[in-house]
Order: C-alpha cells, then sequence, then structure tokens
C-alpha cells in the first residue's frame, strides 16, 4: 500500500485505480474502433456497439435460454457446493480421512473432467440432467479441496478448547471450523461456483437443445459473430457478477473471522 | 536422515495403497452396479471388456495418430505459455506501480473459466492446429501469470541482501537464492498449468475439430461407442494422473533439497 503510494506521488496524476479505469476505456474504444476501421474482420471481432445491438435486438430469446441455463446452473451449484463443501469439511475434519483423502482427491483434479460429458449424455440424454450432472462434478472438487485447505489453516487451539468443553462433533463443526473456515469456504465457493456456470454453458456449447450455450453454439455455425459475442458477453457478466455477490458475503462475515481469530492478532 | 528417508518411503508406500483402494473401490462399484441391474451392459459394459479395449486402443495406429495429434498440441501450447507467462509475471512484478495496476486486472481474467471464450477463437483463428494452441496458451497463461507472482514474493529480501553483502554475483544469487525459493511454486505452477492446457486443448478438439484425442472421444460418445469412449477415458485420466503425480513426486523433492 505505500509503495503504491509512493509511486503514484513520483506519478502524481494518475493512481493505480485511474490508470486501470483508463486502460478498460481504452478496450471499449479499440473494441469499436478496430472492427469499423477494418482493421479486424468483423467476423473475428464485432464492434461493441454491433455486440450490444444483437444482445438488445434478440433479447427476448437470450432470456428464454438464459432461463433453463440458469436453472440448471442453480440445481448443479447446490450439489457441487453443498457436496463440495460439506463433504471438504467432513474430511478435512478427521484427520485420518484427510490424509488419505486429500492426495487422492488433488490427483483426481488433474483429470480433465470434459471428457466425461460424452459419457454424460450418453447415460442421462441429451436434456437438463445431463449438464447439471457434468456441472456438479466439474465445480465440485475444487470445492471439496479448498474447504479441506482452509480446516488444515484454523489454529488447531480453538479445536482443543472446544473438546475440552465437551463439544459434540456437530458442534465443533457448526460453532468453530464454519465460522473459522468461512473466508476459505466462501473463496472455494467463487472457485466452485463460476466453474459450475461456465461447465453448464460449456455443456451446452457441446450437446444441447437450449440454454445459452446452444445459442452460442448455433450462432457461431451461422458465422454470426455479434450474437456468438453477446452470448458469451452475457455468461462473463454472470460469472463477474457472481463472484462479486460472494465477495459482498465474504465483506458481510467479515466480523466471523475476527471474532474467532481475535486470539491471532495479539 | 535415515529416519527422515523411512518415514518419506512409508508415506510414499501410503499413498500408493490409498490410489489402489481408491481404483479397487471404483472397480467394485462398476461391477456391483452391473450385477445388482443399477446400470446394464449397453450403458456400462463390464470393467474387463473395457481393459481390453484400452489395452487394443494402444495398438490400433488410428488412436495413436490422434494421441500424437493432441501431444503435439498440449506440447506446443506448453513451451509458449510457460516462458511466455513466467517472463510476463516477472516484468510486471519489476514494478511496483505496473503491479498495483495490472495484478487485479490478472486476477479478475483468471477468475473467469476460460473454456466459455474457445467459440472466439474459432471465429479468429478457423478449426485447425493454431487454434488448438492459441487456446491452450489463453487457458493457461493466467495461472503462470499468478504462478510467477507469488514466486517472486516468496524469495526474501534478506537473503538477496545478505547474499549481496558476501560478494555474491548476480548470477549466483539467481541460482542460489532466487530458485530454491521459487522452484516450489514454479513446479506447481508447471504442474497446474498442464492440468489447464490439457483440459482446454481437449475441449477444443471436442468441441470442433478434425483430429485428435477429444475429437474421437466426442465421437464415440455420439455413436454409443461405450466400450471404446470408457477406455479412452481410462487411459486419459490415467496419463493426467500420472504426470501430475510425477510432478508432485518431483516437488517433494525439491522441497527436500530447499531446506
Amino acid at each position: 500500500m505505500s509503495l503504491a503510494m509512493a509511486s503514484s506521488a513520483a506519478r502524481p496524476a494518475l493512481s493505480p485505480a485511474a490508470v486501470r479505469l483508463l486502460l478498460g476505456i481504452a478496450v471499449l474504444i479499440l473494441w469499436e474502433a478496430l472492427p469499423r476501421l477494418g482493421l479486424v474482420p468483423q467476423l473475428f471481432l464485432p464492434a461493441l456497439s454491433q455486440t450490444l445491438a444483437a444482445l438488445v435486438g434478440s433479447a427476448a430469446e437470450y432470456g428464454a435460454h438464459l432461463l433453463h441455463t440458469l436453472r440448471a446452473i442453480g440445481i448443479a451449484m447446490l450439489v457441487a457446493c453443498g457436496l463440495g463443501i460439506g463433504l471438504g469439511l467432513l474430511i478435512g475434519s478427521v484427520a485420518p480421512l484427510r490424509r488419505t483423502l486429500q492426495p487422492l482427491a488433488s490427483g483426481l483434479y488433474a483429470v480433465p473432467i470434459v471428457i466425461l460429458y460424452p459419457l454424460f449424455t450418453a447415460w442421462f440424454g441429451i436434456g437438463p440432467q445431463s449438464k447439471i450432472v457434468f456441472a456438479s462434478v466439474y465445480g465440485m472438487l475444487p470445492c471439496l479441496l479448498g474447504t479441506m485447505a482452509g480446516i488444515q489453516t484454523i489454529d488447531r487451539q480453538y479445536l482443543t478448547v472446544a473438546r475440552s468443553m465437551r463439544a459434540s462433533r456437530w458442534q465443533v463443526i457448526g460453532r468453530v471450523l464454519l465460522p473459522a473456515a468461512m473466508p476459505t469456504v466462501l473463496s472455494a465457493f467463487r472457485v466452485g461456483g463460476a466453474l459450475v456456470i461456465v461447465g453448464v454453458v460449456v455443456a451446452e456449447m457441446l450437446t444441447s437443445s437450449e440454454g445459452i450455450g446452444y445459442l452460442i453454439s448455433r450462432y457461431r455455425t451461422l458465422l454470426d459473430s455479434p450474437h456468438v459475442f453477446a452470448g458469451i458477453l452475457l455468461v462473463v457478466l454472470l460469472v463477474v457478477l457472481f463472484g462479486a455477490l460472494v465477495q459482498q458475503v465474504e465483506r458481510r462475515t467479515a466480523h466471523w473471522r475476527f471474532s474467532t481469530r481475535s486470539g491471532e492478532a495479539g | 536422515m535415515a529416519a527422515a528417508f523411512r518415514r518419506s518411503a512409508a508415506r510414499r508406500l501410503g499413498g500408493l495403497l490409498s490410489w489402489i483402494g481408491l481404483v479397487g473401490a471404483i472397480a467394485a462399484a462398476w461391477q456391483a452396479s452391473l450385477w445388482f441391474g443399477v446400470m446394464t451392459p449397453e450403458l456400462l459394459p463390464p470393467i474387463g471388456e473395457v481393459l481390453a479395449t484400452a489395452v487394443s486402443l494402444l495398438g490400433r495406429p488410428a488412436f495413436l495418430a490422434s494421441v500424437g495429434v493432441t501431444l503435439a498440441e498440449v506440447l506446443v501450447a506448453f513451451a509458449i505459455a510457460v516462458p511466455l507467462g513466467v517472463a510476463l509475471g516477472f516484468a510486471i512484478s519489476e514494478s511496483s506501480y505496473w503491479s498495483a495496476i495490472l495484478k487485479p486486472i490478472v486476477f479478475l481474467i483468471f477468475s473467469i473459466p476460460k473454456t466459455i471464450f474457445l467459440p472466439m477463437f474459432i471465429l479468429a483463428f478457423g478449426i485447425n492446429f493454431g487454434q488448438k494452441v492459441g487456446f491452450g496458451v489463453f487457458s493457461t497463461i493466467f495461472i503462470v501469470l499468478i504462478s510467477s507472482f507469488s514466486a517472486l514474493d516468496s524469495v526474501k529480501s534478506d537473503h538477496v541482501r545478505v547474499a549481496r553483502a558476501y560478494g555474491a554475483s548476480p548470477w549466483q544469487i539467481a541460482w542460489r537464492v532466487y530458485m530454491p525459493a521459487m522452484a516450489p511454486i514454479l513446479l506447481e505452477a508447471v504442474r497446474l498449468a498442464m492440468i489447464f492446457n490439457l483440459t482446454g486443448i481437449l475441449l477444443a478438439e471436442m468441441y470442433a475439430s478434425r483430429a485428435g484425442l477429444g475429437q474421437l472421444i466426442a465421437s464415440w460418445g455420439e455413436n454409443y461407442m461405450l466400450k471404446e469412449l470408457l477406455a479412452g477415458i481410462l487411459l486419459i485420466a490415467a496419463a493426467a494422473i500420472l504426470f501430475n503425480e510425477a510432478v508432485r513426486w518431483f516437488e517433494a523433492r525439491c522441497e527436500h533439497w530447499r531446506s
């Protein structure tokens, strides 16, 4: 922080945030200007205004497909993050389980999950089920790994104190582990949730008959770039919005951390 | 020393046993679901047949050619993304002003899963080798950037100062101070980069391609050739896990060398 201030004092006009804002504006201007001036073919990069026009012009179509996508995302997120965080809390808090399962889980993380999608479509058909199963598997491992790692960072003294007060396993999980692990659990949720959102859309892109991903793929085969970019923009907005929402929750629950880690400050 | 060696050997044996346990559990669940009629052999061929298919795949020239295509794409993308990412990461870290500007942007882009941008690459590059490599590089480079940020952060300035005070040359400082501190984080970067890279390229092949393992997997799925599909999944998963474990083993050795 002091470093950043020192360098902004050396260049008094621009703070890093201001430069970031200017960079963002420059990207938007280039996005409009490059295709308009013919420096980049419109097929590769449709102008910003064209993309937005495509989004607004087909708003009803995007809206209808977005509903299908959002429903799948909702269910998959419940499964992926519920199972991932729940199992992570359980495994992370039982030492022998953690020692055997954690290396396995992080080893399994190396498997490219996309190759399972054809199997799921063969098993469950090209309906919502296969994309929900796929997105759940896609998002679950990061949630599980993040939560397990979060549990490990908790000060062991809290557990000793809780046990010496004869807290039950559920009390230990609910009153000690969960509040203390909250920051890591939330960041695991942020990573896993973003993967679930994109997992559903990618599944729709591969084989599906509805949803935003299906629209993106259909417009791609028609070489209708503005509509492809509009769809991608919509999904990126969804991911960023989700991330901001979780960050808001992180901020709201920050006092949990302070109350559980107050001992560390001293 | 001997005790430490015995302990690490015991841990490695324990790790191996838990992998054997996991494989056994999957095989048992697989066969049990067939015996109890949860799955039909059309949906889930018996594990013995799938393993036999996997072995025969390894002898088929068409399959090996697909493996070659995918491997070439993965290696080229890796060879571009890792040095480029490390160089860019170090260049950004050099200046605290530009770090303050660019790091939040890199972290924001990193938080968006890259797979969503695949259709843009097809519109821009068409469907070919270059497009797969480009998408692989794009999927990989942000994790490398972020790892190089934290690798440089892990070098303690005290250590550098002490080395300079003793008159170490820049080369000696790079090799004796920077390398040992950064090696574990950079190896971790290599491991994660390979996971992201392989996933990106397989997806690109599955989405639209004329060659490669991903294309093969997708077409087996479309044609309900589940024996081949499952065999392919098992082979890719085994290769990915083996590569990952090999890098982790090397990481553990470096950790040892560092202390």
